[in-house]
């Protein structure tokens, strides 16, 4: 075991291209990784500055909830598994850096759908033929099956639980506990940090609209019960002034199709495009945005 | 085009001025509000950002053609659906290429050479601006692209004159269409881009695809450039992905000099609460230094850039590749958010099949417990898009025929 990270450094001593600090490199499993799968081209390595490089699409999302760097690595099989004839079987496994657990868990609770699990992979995930996505501590890995090929879906496996066994342990983050039990919809816990998780549950406004400012992090969940449906949003902030600052920016600089029918200095009614409800409530440091309600709120 | 004079819209649209605002200001507002592909603008939290002045009104004054958007068949959109185009996720040819003469022939009401008859004739140079983003799940398929060709080369077209094409050459190659797939078929992206450094530029420091794009043809936003854009680690990172980076999106020579047709086969997918399908294919990959676009503008330029004569006047057919959806984590490649779809899309317009696709996807989302963003802003350009005249976005004018194998 301990030439395994030995062989790792030897490795990618050889590559042209090295980052200049790349502690994430000794996560990724060796060349020749289960007697089969050699590294395949470079190691790519990517910041905050050119994420945008590897994603087409959604890497604001990463920065947003706060990124550090993510490592890619392509492996490619030596041999032609009997069952899978093509040569282009490949495993490219992406490595995510966040700053934090919590950002972690934001992004993680916005790619991993619906959840679907092997029950023998410890971590929490979601896997298919095509992808095995885990978060553990602050980082996020994803494995991804480049051509969906079944016979190789044990190597997602084996190369997520490589990866999982040389991160930071989890600790629990009781992201949920400040939102209500009763009624919320399995699945539906979001977290928020800026205006692009945001987006993707409601539009209040442009921009920060929450003053979120990437260091808040809200929570929201969905809600089907005896009282109807709703989204509900809850942002505590670090003190009261912060609380009462992002009330009166929503306040001032609410959506143009959202119509206000009333408020106070604590509390905003208004009525959306679709001729749903909306209420936005002050209670000390804590924000708490309900939408979708189907009924003006009392 | 003199690249310094340019008309306000304002005098172009049949709207007063204050609507008019409004729906800029929606379709500006996508930025800030925060869709997957743009730039989050923190620095203007207080002032929603002011309407960016475009070229478009100078695209309006072209007088039109035959072959203009929306088309012969404005608002109508046809959709074939077969469960054996994808089985044990693999895609079938064959039942594929039925599903493109199913939706052909229903589409035009005409059979397939007088089909293609309607659109083009032999000697038109035919470009399939595919998007080869996210393979092999969510790309456009070969298997389509076959059929379009085979139904082009059986009516006269050469191979020669058929160019399958996207902005990007090596995404080309990573989603299947070399040439030894599509042998004589032309395969072009509009621009080489080297992820890892400097050999995108040439001798005299310009980048090698300068002269793939036509410096006289143009979209321009008014103030927007592609300097220090969120996401690329400096400018000249942006240059390497867009080669250029000032007020002006270049047109690919090969749309406004060689080109006399277009067929659209975008992918079917999301991009936020919004889609990335008919009018984003076009609307993002026909022109470079788009991604300063982005933040500002964002849909806006799907309906902007179709509006260009060069694109308006040549795109005569769109099919979707349904065959696969994916529902969320869009634009980008999701697995987790991939479903099987067994749908192509057709129409001539646009539009018109924007709103179908968007309305479905939202469904879809919805089933699957996705949240859905219904406000105005994800639609609104296709709304635009009708004030023009380039296609068709109310619902209630749209005729959508499904058909079942």
């Amino acid at each position: 075991m301990i030439l395994l990270p030995l062989l790792c450094f030897l490795h990618f001593g050889a590559l042209d291209v090295l980052p200049a600090s790349s502690p994430d490199l000794t996560l990724l499993p060796p060349d020749g990784f289960l007697q089969t799968w050699k590294m395949s081209e470079k190691v790519r390595v990517f910041t905050s500055a050119d994420l945008y490089g590897h994603i087409d699409g959604g890497a604001e999302l990463f920065l947003e909830f706060g990124f550090e760097q993510l490592t890619v690595q392509l492996y490619t099989p030596n041999f032609r598994p009997s069952r899978t004839p093509k040569q282009e079987n490949e495993l490219q496994v992406e490595v995510y850096r966040m700053t934090d657990p919590i950002a972690a868990a934001g992004v993680y609770l916005l790619k991993c759908g619906n959840e679907s699990l092997d029950p023998s992979f410890r971590e929490r995930h979601a896997i298919n033929k095509y992808q095995l996505l885990f978060k553990r501590d602050r980082y996020l890995v994803i494995v991804n099956n480049v051509e969906g090929d079944e016979g190789i879906q044990p190597a997602m496996l084996d190369f997520a639980r490589f990866i999982a066994s040389r991160l930071p342990a989890e600790k629990p983050l009781l992201l949920d506990e400040s939102l209500p039990k009763k009624g919320m919809v399995k699945d539906s816990l979001r977290l928020i940090r800026g205006p692009y998780a945001l987006q993707s549950l409601y539009t209040l406004g442009e921009g920060d609209i929450l003053q979120l400012r990437r260091s808040v992090t809200a929570v929201s969940a969905r809600y089907g019960d005896a009282n109807g449906k709703r989204t509900v949003i809850l942002a505590d902030y670090p003190d009261e002034q912060a609380a009462r600052g992002a009330f009166l920016h929503v306040q001032s600089n609410l959506d143009g199709y959202l119509k206000v029918e009333a408020k106070n200095e604590r509390r905003l009614v208004f009525k959306d495009y679709a001729g749903e409800w909306g209420v936005i409530s002050l209670a000390g440091r804590r924000l708490m945005v309900e939408v979708h309600l189907s009924k003006k709120p009392a | 085009m003199n690249k310094n004079a340019y008309t306000s819209m304002n005098s172009i649209l049949a709207v007063n001025r204050r609507d008019f605002v409004k729906a800029l200001g929606a379709c500006c507002s996508l930025s800030a509000g925060g869709l997957v592909l743009g730039v989050p603008d923190f620095a203007q939290e207080k002032q929603p950002p002011s309407p960016v002045e475009t070229n478009i009104a100078d695209f309006m004054k072209v007088p039109r053609t035959k072959h203009s958007l929306p088309g012969p068949l404005p608002g109508h959109v046809i959709k074939v659906t077969d469960k054996r185009s994808l089985q044990e996720e693999k895609s079938d040819a064959k039942v594929i290429a039925g599903m493109f003469e199913k939706g052909i022939t229903s589409l035009t009401g005409k059979n397939m050479k007088e089909s293609f008859g309607m659109f083009f004739d032999r000697h038109d140079v035919v470009g399939l601006k595919v998007n080869p983003v996210g393979p092999p799940l969510i790309n456009t398929r070969p298997e389509l692209v076959e059929a379009v060709i085979e139904w082009l080369g059986g009516n006269g077209i050469s191979k020669q004159n058929i160019v399958i094409w996207d902005r990007f050459d090596y995404m080309l190659t990573d989603a299947g269409f070399t040439s030894q797939r599509f042998p004589g078929v032309r395969i072009e992206g509009l621009q080489t881009m080297d992820e890892n450094g400097n050999k995108w530029r040439d001798k005299d420091g310009n980048h090698v695809s300068r002269e793939n794009f036509d410096q006289k043809v143009y979209y321009f936003a008014k103030g927007i450039v592609g300097k220090n854009v969120l996401g690329y680690k400096d400018d000249e990172f942006y240059l390497n992905q867009h080669v250029f980076n000032g007020e002006y999106s270049y047109f690919g020579k090969l749309i406004t000099q060689r080109l006399t047709k277009i067929i659209n086969l975008p992918p079917y997918k999301n991009t936020g609460s919004g889609i990335s399908m008919a009018t984003k294919n076009l609307g993002y990959g026909s022109i470079c230094n788009s991604a300063r676009l982005h933040a500002p503008l964002f849909f806006k330029v799907c309906t902007e850039v179709l509006a260009a004569p060069v694109i308006r006047d040549k795109l005569v057919l769109n099919v979707t590749d349904g065959i696969r959806g994916q529902y969320d984590g869009g634009p980008d490649k999701n697995a987790q958010f991939v479903y099987p779809n067994h749908s192509l899309y057709f129409a001539t317009d646009p539009f018109a099949l924007d709103m179908i696709c968007h309305r479905e996807l939202m469904a879809k989302r919805r089933q699957m417990g996705s949240e859905v963003n219904q406000h105005p802003r994800f639609t609104e350009y296709l709304y635009y898009a009708e004030k023009l005249g380039l296609g068709v976005a109310s619902v209630d004018k749209i005729k959508l025929v499904t058909l079942l194998a």
